[in-house]
């Protein structure tokens, strides 16, 4: 079986890299000017070429050939990186090269060669091992669940809420079942077996681990008899829909469920005209692509196959650009409620600067998640806006984070407690 | 290995201990394989990390490291954009001056130019200036390269039609002389203004560039002003999501493409001079068949689909492509009439014309050079001359003759001519000729691109007579450098002596080729190195 | 050594000339500088001896002044440490006329008299200054880097490629002129740039340091037939900078230039004095002067469409400023200025700017159209101090590279008989030119006096060109004491 996180299939696409930089700034056409002109955020931080994603992988190449060895840098190089998938969308414009499975395959092999991951990143994995959740809460994963949620028995779908609305954004869960029972849609949730997806592990590169995760979770998902499951955090979307797949080496389509976060639901009925608003929030925001469900939320597509002579693929591959994310959709929906002026920042959709959080980054090298989060506030407040809605936990906790930490007056909200303040 | 720590320190006393690295992990990722020339023997062979990277924000600072560099003797080498393999490091401990801290951009709207500094990419300055009614000349080689390093080594675009070609836009500024001398060009020689480039008397802006510039090799230029242009002022709106993004063309008729297919080539020639004699249009250009077969391909997969095949083969001596770009400066009116003396031209020969998106995402405000390596994997230019248009048409039709001999390893384009295109409203014309190949190692006979472009071509450019200056750095100083002028290789020479005897700055350009060729065994350098030019 | 044998031996014995009546003709020229002598004057016969020449001065360190005009004004021929007059007037072949190429070949002896007969047969012209005196070299004037008086082009600068000597008597030729084989090659000389460097820069504003110019192709533009001319009058200098900037920026127009009334009377009068008497009365204070024309296809059609752009800039910009078609109470209504623009000023008249009084002191600058009244408000505050009448004062704006910036010219006439007025005119010239420095004009020809101010400021630039000098003529032969060599 092909393994998809294995560096030396990507020997080709770290050689091939021309250094063109596609994967750094924004793209050309919608190029704002000098600010926010960059959508890569580690190399907006640290800006040293071996910070942008074609740096790492000339650096990532260099290991492989021996010229250099594992440093403490090494890992800063490897680590403080979103995986934010900018690089990925941004090189297929022009491309198809792979830098994204570049820059976790090199994750994955400094686990294997007992160099990774960082010490927080161990952490996490072990709150994981042991208690099911990230943060190593002690407490029952169901405590976001309310009284006046209905969650069936026996559904269809699988509501699969994530450690963080289980735990910290609990507001986001109880707005999904809310919304969920208003739409008139029957959900269940995974019960006690309900458990984090692993996609912190997953990403700092412990492959072992995150697959077993995998199994698991598509096991209990299995045994409920549902078919679809419906996630409010763009991460645990793209864990099942993308991570699962790719590290079992198969094709999404194959998996044998469905994945769409609360948004895709929603704006279908609104769209439809099944679900209205009734009430107006009169704010001007800014929305925010989580990079997890935006450009990578294409499901993954599994390629096997050779490359021949002018670096032609026999099968085609079918790749994954980041063109059918998840972007209209929460679009949709801000779009009909009344009062809300809703704007876009300089860098949008599969250019969308990430909130920081992601990629282990909040874990490892928090200061870097704050200073990102924080760049990210500065293109809300540059449209004018004085909110920004996202579709993930993780950005709304960050965001107002360093909202706070910089006096910065924006409030983050997560697009669920919208829809439920509205509806 | 390393710099003395003593040169170190003081650099990092002048701009921060953030800004400056001596980390090997990080040197990789200046170590070169990038843009131009990328997998070129010179790229392969002569390439090297870098000891230390330096990120400067001010010309005071860079002054300070080149005047270290200069005390201590330490190759150095200025990085704008990074899309060129000349700008890699090829001496062991260089020091590489990373310039994209230096971003400072200022419009000056009434007078029609934009003070760069070297870390600003075309695609934000065109953002700029687009907005304000102007544009300026994105380079064919992408939006993603610093507007100075173009503007002051290359410059070439479709967009020179109207524009002129490069030298002319450069304007006043401030040039950080190889010791670390600050030397004030243009307007600013005697003011803080750089809106003109001539300084008093003999014009300094010669040493400054040419065709093409010094590469590095000349010290670091660290503020420009650059012309813009008038523009129309109905902006282009950008739409799709990636891969298909794209500029989309106002409902009002301000600016529109035109694909015309000519009967023959000849036709294709005569049709661009009548154009420029007319004085319409903005852009005109001849489209190779590989693009087009780029164009409509997905993916790499597909566009070999499409060019193997015969109608692909046929297609070189069949489909003559003519794409004029028209822009109503004035007024819709403009536009009107000049589609109406095209419209005449074009009949003149029987042109058909093609359907034809009317948007842009190659040469305004995107352009895409990264998709010349979307059919190999391997890309470089051989040819880049600007003479009459009939004299660069005639050089790519001899170059197609001659490729043969070297495909493989050089990719089969059918003998495709080249890509042709108008500069400065007819009077001159560009041709660029391309090629692609295979970089795996493993191809037989990979030497031979590194001959066909090193040695062949501008040999053959020079027994013909055609202006591939381009070559004087792609090539040895010994054959090209020899031929042109003639002599211009002393002059080289003289201005390094003077102003760099140590040689810290960007050496060995530009006499890298040489130094390569000399220790390769496929090269007979006396061919060249004996050969009497003055008699043509 | 004997000079003058070594020079015949080069271009012939009646090609050397020493007679003390030949040498004082090429001691003083038309304007505000004292004489010097020359040693010896040598008229080039054919573009080889200029190398020979050159290289013997070289050898010799003895300083060539080359000549190319007829008539100099600017005072960078005088010889002021004697020497060589390289008289080049003789070497006054077209080569080429290329028209498909829209170029010219031409030697530097041509002149505008000459070149504008000849190219106007194939209904083309090289775009010239403003009514340059007809005995003008024509490559002088471009390596002078005179303003064309059409600022449509993007790119100010007719003047393509050459064959230059330089001072170590090395020929070379520049831009795509350098390839093997020139001119018997596909490249024809119509790109500027290279070999490796902009050579074709370094000579540029030289005045004649850098080298000497053998031959130079310069860009040819079609001679329109079809012609018409606007007059935008304006009282106040300031009213007239908005529809500089404006108009040419929308690509319309050919000629294009604002005068004062004294100037526009010296260009219009036809009987003088009277004429000028006249019309520098009824003039506006300030005209403003556009041409609209036909290129060769659909010319009505494209007349039309400017003239339309026109009018609707002045709807939605400058509404209250009148476009006249006519100039009144000039005869004719000045629309004859159409044919004047397309040639040199008559010969057999006594040049424009020497109507007044018989000479003219130019002072000119490269500046921002929008700082043009501030500089133009100096100059009258500063000019009756030398007890210069301002109603006497001639003013030229010539808008450069679509307005971007402009070429601003302040005209003081003299007679050139009066030594007094004369040194007059030197001090308002140097003193202003001062005043203005300090103000940010940018003076990029200075000469004579000018020079050292210009490079006392201009100090790092002034250090490197010393060094670039030395490089291309080690021992400082080429027109010494000019600049700051
Ligand atoms: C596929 C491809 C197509 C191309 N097509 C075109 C084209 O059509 N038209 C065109 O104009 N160009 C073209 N180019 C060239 C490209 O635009 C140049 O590489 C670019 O203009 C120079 O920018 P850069 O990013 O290479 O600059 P850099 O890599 O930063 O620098 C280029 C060189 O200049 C030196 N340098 C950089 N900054 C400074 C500075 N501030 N002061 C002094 N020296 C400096 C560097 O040392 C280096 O040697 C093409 C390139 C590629 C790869
Ligand atoms: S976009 Fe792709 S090819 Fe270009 S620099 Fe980035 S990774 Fe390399
Ligand atoms: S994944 Fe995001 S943070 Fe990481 S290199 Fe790519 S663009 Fe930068």
């Amino acid at each position: 079986m092909k393994d998809n996180y294995d560096i030396n299939n990507y020997t080709y696409d770290m050689d091939r890299c021309i250094g063109c930089k596609g994967c750094v700034w924004v793209d050309h056409v919608y190029m704002p000017g000098v600010r926010y002109g960059v959508k890569c955020p580690s190399n907006a931080y640290k800006l040293f070429d071996g910070y942008a994603p074609m740096g790492r992988e000339k650096i990532g190449k260099a290991l492989l050939e021996g010229r250099i060895d594992y440093t403490p840098e090494y890992l800063d190089v490897m680590y403080m990186c979103q995986l934010c998938g900018a690089c990925d969308a941004g090189c297929k414009r022009n491309l198809d090269l792979e830098p994204l499975s570049v820059l976790e395959s090199l994750r994955v092999k400094a686990v294997k060669d007992g160099k990774g991951p960082m010490p927080a990143h161990k952490k996490v994995a072990q709150n994981i091992a042991e208690k099911g959740n990230r943060y190593g809460a002690a407490e029952k994963r169901s405590g976001w669940i309310t009284k006046d949620t209905k969650i069936s028995d026996k559904a269809d779908m699988v509501y699969f809420p994530g450690c963080s609305a289980s735990y910290v954004e609990k507001g986001i869960a109880q707005a999904t079942g809310k919304i969920l029972n208003k739409a008139g849609i029957n959900f269940m949730t995974l019960g006690d077996k309900d458990t984090c997806c692993g996609h912190p592990v997953a990403t700092s590169g412990m492959l072992d681990e995150a697959k077993a995760i995998a199994r698991k979770n598509i096991d209990i998902l299995k045994a409920t008899g549902a078919t679809t499951l419906v996630t409010s955090c763009a991460e645990c979307y793209n864990t099942w829909k993308v991570i699962y797949p790719k590290m079992l080496s198969k094709n999404f389509a194959d998996m044998g469920y469905q994945v769409i976060h609360l948004v895709e639901v929603v704006s279908k009925l609104v769209n439809e005209g099944k679900f209205t608003f009734s009430k107006p929030m009169n704010i001007r925001a800014a929305y925010h692509d989580p990079c997890r469900m935006a450009r990578q939320g294409e499901p993954w597509v599994e390629w096997e196959g050779t490359r021949g002579q002018w670096g032609i693929l026999t099968p085609k591959k079918e790749y994954r650009r980041g063109t059918f994310g998840v972007y209209q959709q929460p679009r949709d929906i801000l779009n009909k409620i009344q009062g809300l002026d809703l704007v876009e920042m300089p860098r949008m959709k599969e250019n969308a600067f990430c909130c920081g959080a992601g990629g282990g980054v909040m874990d490892a090298y928090p200061d870097f998640a704050m200073w990102a989060a924080t760049e990210r506030l500065t293109e809300v407040q540059s449209v004018a806006a004085e909110a920004v809605i996202s579709a993930c936990p993780y950005c709304k906790k960050v965001f107002n984070e360093a909202s706070k930490a910089n006096n910065m007056n924006i409030k983050a909200y997560d697009i669920t407690e919208i829809i439920l303040a509205c509806m | 290995m390393g710099i003395p720590q003593e040169a170190y320190k003081a650099m990092e006393d002048i701009v921060g201990s953030q800004y400056i690295t001596d980390d090997q992990v990080i040197a990789q990722a200046y170590v070169g394989r990038l843009g131009h020339g990328k997998d070129t023997g010179i790229d392969l062979e002569m390439n090297v990390p870098p000891a230390v990277i330096v990120l400067p924000r001010t010309t005071k600072e860079v002054q300070g490291i080149l005047k270290i560099a200069h005390r201590y003797k330490i190759n150095y080498v200025p990085a704008s954009s990074f899309w060129i393999s000349h700008c890699a490091p090829k001496r062991p401990n260089s020091i590489v001056l990373d310039l994209k801290r230096m971003n400072d951009l200022e419009i000056d709207e009434e007078n029609m130019c934009a003070i760069c500094g070297p870390g600003v990419i075309f695609s934000q300055l065109q953002e700029e200036a687009i907005k304000r009614g102007m544009y300026t000349t994105t380079p064919g080689g992408g939006s993603q390269v610093s507007v100075v390093a173009n503007h002051i080594n290359w410059g070439l675009s479709p967009l020179n039609y109207r524009n002129g070609v490069p030298g002319r836009r450069v304007l006043g500024g401030e040039w950080v002389l190889p010791d670390g001398e600050l030397l004030r060009i243009g307007s600013m020689s005697t003011s803080d203004d750089p809106f003109w480039g001539e300084g008093p008397g003999p014009d300094l802006r010669g040493l400054l560039r040419g065709w093409i510039g010094w590469f590095g090799a000349m010290g670091v230029v660290t503020k420009l002003a650059v012309k813009l242009l008038p523009f129309h002022d109905e902006g282009l709106k950008p739409v799709g999501i990636s891969p298909h993004t794209t500029l989309q063309f106002p409902e009002k008729k301000r600016i529109r493409w035109y694909n015309f297919v000519m009967p023959t080539r000849e036709s294709l020639v005569e049709c661009m001079y009548d154009i420029g004699k007319a004085e319409i249009a903005a852009a005109l250009t001849k489209v190779p068949q590989q693009w087009r077969y780029i164009a409509k391909a997905g993916c790499r997969e597909d566009f070999w689909e499409g060019w193997n095949t015969n109608e692909a083969r046929k297609s070189i001596n069949n489909i003559h492509i003519c794409r004029v770009m028209l822009v109503g400066y004035a007024s819709e009116e403009q536009l009107e009439y000049e589609e109406r003396v095209l419209m005449d031209i074009m009949d003149s020969y029987g042109a058909k014309l093609g359907r034809t998106r009317q948007s842009d995402n190659s040469w305004i405000k995107n352009a895409d050079s990264a998709t010349m390596w979307m059919m190999t994997g391997a890309y470089t230019s051989v040819q880049v001359t600007v003479d009459t248009v009939d004299c660069g048409v005639k050089g790519g039709e001899g170059l197609a003759r001659e490729k043969p001999a070297f495909t493989p390893p050089l990719m089969d384009d059918y003998g495709e001519p080249g890509w042709f295109q108008v500069s400065e409203i007819g009077h001159m014309g560009y041709i660029e000729f391309l090629q692609y190949w295979d970089p795996n190692p493993n191809q037989e006979n990979l030497y031979k691109k590194d001959e066909w472009n090193y040695i062949k071509v501008p040999t053959l450019d020079a027994e013909w007579g055609m202006f591939n200056a381009f070559n004087m750095y792609a090539s040895p100083m010994n054959l090209t450098g020899k031929a042109y002028g003639p002599e211009c290789r002393k002059w080289f020479e003289k201005v390094k002596a003077e102003f760099d005897p140590d040689k810290i700055s960007n050496d060995p350009i530009p006499w890298d080729v040489d130094e390569y060729v000399d220790k390769v065994d496929w090269v007979n350098k006396e061919d060249y190195i004996n050969r009497d030019w003055s008699k043509g | 050594m004997d000079l003058k044998n070594e020079l015949q031996k080069i271009v012939g014995a009646g090609n050397v000339l020493d007679s003390p009546e030949i040498l004082e003709e090429y001691s003083t020229d038309n304007g505000i500088y004292p004489p010097g002598m020359p040693t010896v004057v040598v008229k080039a016969g054919k573009s080889e001896d200029v190398a020979k020449v050159i290289n013997l001065a070289n050898k010799n360190s003895t300083p060539v002044i080359p000549v190319s005009s007829g008539v100099h004004f600017q005072g960078c021929t005088i010889p002021y440490q004697g020497g060589i007059v390289l008289d080049l007037s003789n070497l006054n072949k077209i080569l080429e006329i290329d028209p498909p190429n829209r170029r010219v070949r031409i030697e530097p002896g041509v002149t505008w008299g000459q070149i504008t007969d000849e190219l106007a047969k194939e209904n083309i012209r090289v775009i010239s200054p403003l009514l340059p005196h007809a005995d003008r070299s024509v490559i002088t004037d471009y390596l002078e880097r005179e303003a064309p008086v059409v600022p449509k082009y993007e790119f100010a600068e007719p003047l393509m490629t050459y064959e230059i000597v330089w001072p170590n008597g090395e020929v070379f030729r520049t831009g795509s002129a350098s390839v093997p084989g020139y001119p018997d090659s596909p490249a024809k000389g119509t790109n500027p740039a290279g070999p490796g460097l902009d050579f074709y820069r370094l000579p540029q504003g030289a005045q004649g340091t850098m080298g000497v110019i053998n031959w130079a192709n310069l860009k040819l533009e079609y001679l329109p037939k079809i012609n018409k001319i606007f007059f935008m009058p304006f009282e106040d200098i300031n009213a007239a900078i908005e529809p500089i900037y404006k108009i040419p920026r929308v690509h319309i127009g050919q000629e294009f230039f604002l005068l004062n009334h004294v100037d526009l009377a010296l260009i219009l009068a036809k009987q003088w004095p009277d004429d000028y008497d006249r019309l520098s009365d009824i003039l506006p204070s300030w005209t403003l002067i556009l041409t609209i024309s036909g290129p060769p296809r659909r010319p009505e059609e494209r007349i039309e469409y400017e003239k339309e752009a026109l009018f609707d800039l002045k709807k939605q910009y400058f509404q209250d400023m009148p476009i006249l078609e006519a100039l009144p109470g000039v005869p004719g209504g000045g629309r004859e200025l159409i044919h004047m623009l397309r040639k040199p000023w008559p010969k057999e008249e006594v040049y424009w700017k020497n109507r007044l009084s018989g000479a003219c002191q130019s002072l000119f600058f490269i500046a921002r159209p929008e700082d043009a009244p501030s500089f133009y408000e100096k100059v009258v505050d500063e000019a009756p101090k030398y007890g210069y009448p301002l109603e006497d004062l001639g003013v030229y704006l010539q808008p450069i590279e679509q307005s971007r910036v402009c070429h601003l010219e302040f005209n003081m006439f003299y007679d050139p008989d009066d030594p007094i007025e004369r040194e007059k005119i030197r001090i308002m010239n140097r003193e202003l030119a001062q005043d203005l420095l300090d103000m940010g004009a940018i003076f990029t020809r200075p000469y004579g006096d000018l020079a050292d101010m210009v490079y006392e400021k201009a100090t790092s630039y002034t250090t490197a060109l010393k060094r670039v000098k030395k490089m291309f003529d080690p021992n400082n032969i080429m027109n010494p004491g000019r600049l700051c060599f």
